[in-house]
């Protein structure tokens, strides 16, 4: 794969988390699509600011919880009617009261699994580069305190000179050109 | 909603009336109208059944249970909330309070179940046939009711209903009282003290919680359980302890998000508390499941003589058809429509949630109480009296609900002295 070149985005970094969802809500408003928050913790509002409403995760979790319901019920049934019946105290084979504890148990666990893997696959990791890794002050400052919006290049509205004096409009501490 | 959200950038101010709004007196107008209408179609249905007042009386108990579990699990949950802390608790505090204040009409509600339900031996069959060897003579009981009553008479017995009945009703009064002066007390406080108005708090409610959970279980068994003098469960009690709960954060929430509408409550309950009561009430339907599913698992896998008829009374003769619309009322609409956050976030929604889990109370009350007497048992069949259950306990939540709102209005519908008030002021974002 031939490596892209050319600018990835305009990074812009802010002390506080009111002034990245201010400047986020109005770039939104004012057309930007391509673009991102990047905070050391959850920041109430930004996915929102950024035209993020809706993640997945609910659903993957959901998905996979009655995928392990039925795979256990399922199985238990089979055991239990075909594969390997046994008399317990002259209950019927296909006993779903008992049947019920197991599959509950497995609802849960490929729930939280799906949770947990479901959310790193849609969040695109692991990802092992990103282009934002070569400004120097995302390195120090992402995790740490600082909060930072990227206008990513791929999108239309973007331009080198309207885009840089759009984010100075927020008065933030730097605005850097990052290469991919 | 996020975006409405994030749009409140700024610290809202506290009301300065934190009465409670007017439409509550039309609230408590329409509960009246409603209360009275259906306990005129239940006198009805009383004459006309043709029972010595049977169906009603049972139906009595029915509505009597449903509003002591609005009462007193007010009073519990309003204990736990000043242990737990958080801001869930300031919001919800007034409701609980107004509720707890509603006992001496749930007492007044008690009295019938019991003089005439156990002293006159109406409801329960221990006390109508105390008398167990002259009746077993007779082949009025089986040998084993016989049996059940003789053994169980050291608690089953006159004395121990009314002793026990008249000190819990005092217990709780007491606590009920104290708990409601000091709310008002530490309001008017012009230092706020906020350390020792906790502890105080702390101390009462934390013996009251274990204490209350203790005699619950007690009045269950003599109120409920021992209708059917041969069965025991020792989760019995425990389930009406999270049942209680359940409906109760059901009310509360209603109560708040109706009140939602004008000030106070606007500016007050916010979507985050709202969320995060929607995440009680699903905790609550969870553990309920799990209560009610277990027992029903451990008893089914015992298969024992002893216990298992319970279960039988309540699933044969068509009262499976009840214990599926039971299931499905309280666990499993409640369950599927909670998974959903947006849900918890849309009052509308989370309203319709709110009115089917107290509704499912009420289902789950008639399972319990119905089967219990001969008639009935094994035999789920159109009566005149049947549908007492669904007059009477309308008119006497009715009323209790008239009573409620009555309550809700005597005081500020805020706690102020609380440190957790400048917090739910704020915007919705602050906090990640």
């Amino acid at each position: 794969m031939a490596l892209r070149e050319g600018t990835y985005g305009l990074l812009a970094e802010f002390d506080t988390p009111t002034q990245l969802v201010h400047a986020a809500q109005s770039a939104y408003d004012s057309g930007y699509r391509r673009m991102d928050c990047y905070t050391p913790y959850a920041v109430h509002g930004a996915a929102e600011a950024v035209g993020f409403h809706k993640n997945t995760v609910p659903l993957v979790t959901l998905i996979g919880g009655l995928l392990g319901a039925a795979a256990m019920f399922g199985m238990e049934t089979w055991i239990s009617v075909w594969a390997f019946p046994l008399n317990v105290a002259g209950r019927p084979y296909y006993s779903w009261p008992a049947f019920v504890v197991p599959a509950y148990e497995w609802t849960i666990l490929y729930a939280g699994l799906s949770a947990a893997f479901g959310m790193l696959a849609l969040c695109g990791l692991p990802q092992l580069y990103h282009p934002l890794f070569n400004a120097p002050n995302f390195r120090n400052g992402a995790t740490q305190d600082k909060f930072f919006l990227c206008l990513e290049s791929t999108d239309p509205k973007f331009d080198l000179n309207d885009t840089r004096g759009f984010l100075d409009g927020f008065t933030p501490v730097s605005v850097v050109e990052v290469e991919y | 909603m996020a975006q409405h959200s994030f749009s409140e950038h700024h610290t809202r101010a506290l009301p300065a009336d934190l009465s409670a709004p007017a439409f509550v007196d039309q609230w408590r107008k329409r509960a009246l109208i409603i209360g009275v209408v259906f306990f005129i179609a239940a006198i009805v249905l009383g004459v006309f059944s043709g029972d010595h007042w049977n169906h009603f009386l049972r139906a009595w108990l029915h509505g009597f249970m449903l509003c002591f579990g609005f009462c007193c699990g007010g009073l519990c949950l309003l204990m736990l909330q000043y242990l737990t802390g958080g801001k869930w608790g300031l919001i919800i505090r007034r409701p609980l309070e107004a509720m707890t204040r509603t006992l001496p009409l749930v007492f007044l509600y008690f009295l019938p179940v019991g003089i005439l339900g156990m002293s006159y031996g109406q409801l329960y069959s221990w006390r109508k046939y105390a008398d167990w060897a002259t009746a077993l003579q007779n082949h009025e009981i089986s040998a084993d009711l016989a049996h059940a009553i003789h053994w169980k008479h050291a608690i089953l017995n006159p004395y121990g209903f009314w002793g026990t009945s008249l000190f819990v009703f005092m217990m709780c009064g007491i606590y009920i009282f104290f708990l409601n002066r000091y709310s008002l007390k530490r309001d008017a406080d012009p230092e706020p003290n906020v350390k020792f108005w906790q502890t105080r708090f702390e101390n009462i409610s934390g013996f009251g919680v274990l204490f209350y959970s203790i005699m619950l279980f007690i009045v269950a068994i003599y109120w409920v359980m021992s209708l059917d003098p041969n069965w025991y469960s020792t989760v019995y009690g425990f389930q009406f302890l999270v049942g209680q709960a359940y409906g109760v954060f059901a009310l509360a929430l209603l109560t708040l998000m109706a009140l939602a509408k004008a000030e106070p409550i606007k500016s007050t309950f916010r979507i985050t508390e709202q969320h995060d009561m929607g995440k009680l009430c699903f905790a609550f339907v969870m553990l309920n499941i799990y209560l009610a599913f277990g027992a029903f698992l451990i008893i089914w896998s015992g298969n024992s003589p002893e216990e298992i008829p319970w279960y039988l009374d309540r699933i044969r003769g068509n009262w499976g058809f009840v214990a599926t619309l039971d299931f499905i009322f309280h666990w499993l609409l409640p369950f599927t429509l909670l998974l959903s956050a947006d849900l918890k976030r849309i009052r509308k929604r989370l309203a319709v949630v709110c009115c089917i889990m107290i509704l499912a109370r009420a289902i789950d009350m008639f399972w319990l109480i119905e089967p219990n007497f001969p008639d009935a048992a094994r035999n789920l069949h159109w009566s005149v009296g049947i549908f007492e259950y669904a007059t009477l306990p309308v008119a006497m939540i009715s009323f209790w609900m008239a009573y409620y709102f009555t309550q809700l209005k005597r005081r500020p519908l805020v706690a102020t002295n609380d440190p957790h008030l400048a917090e739910i002021l704020e915007p919705e974002h602050v906090h990640a």
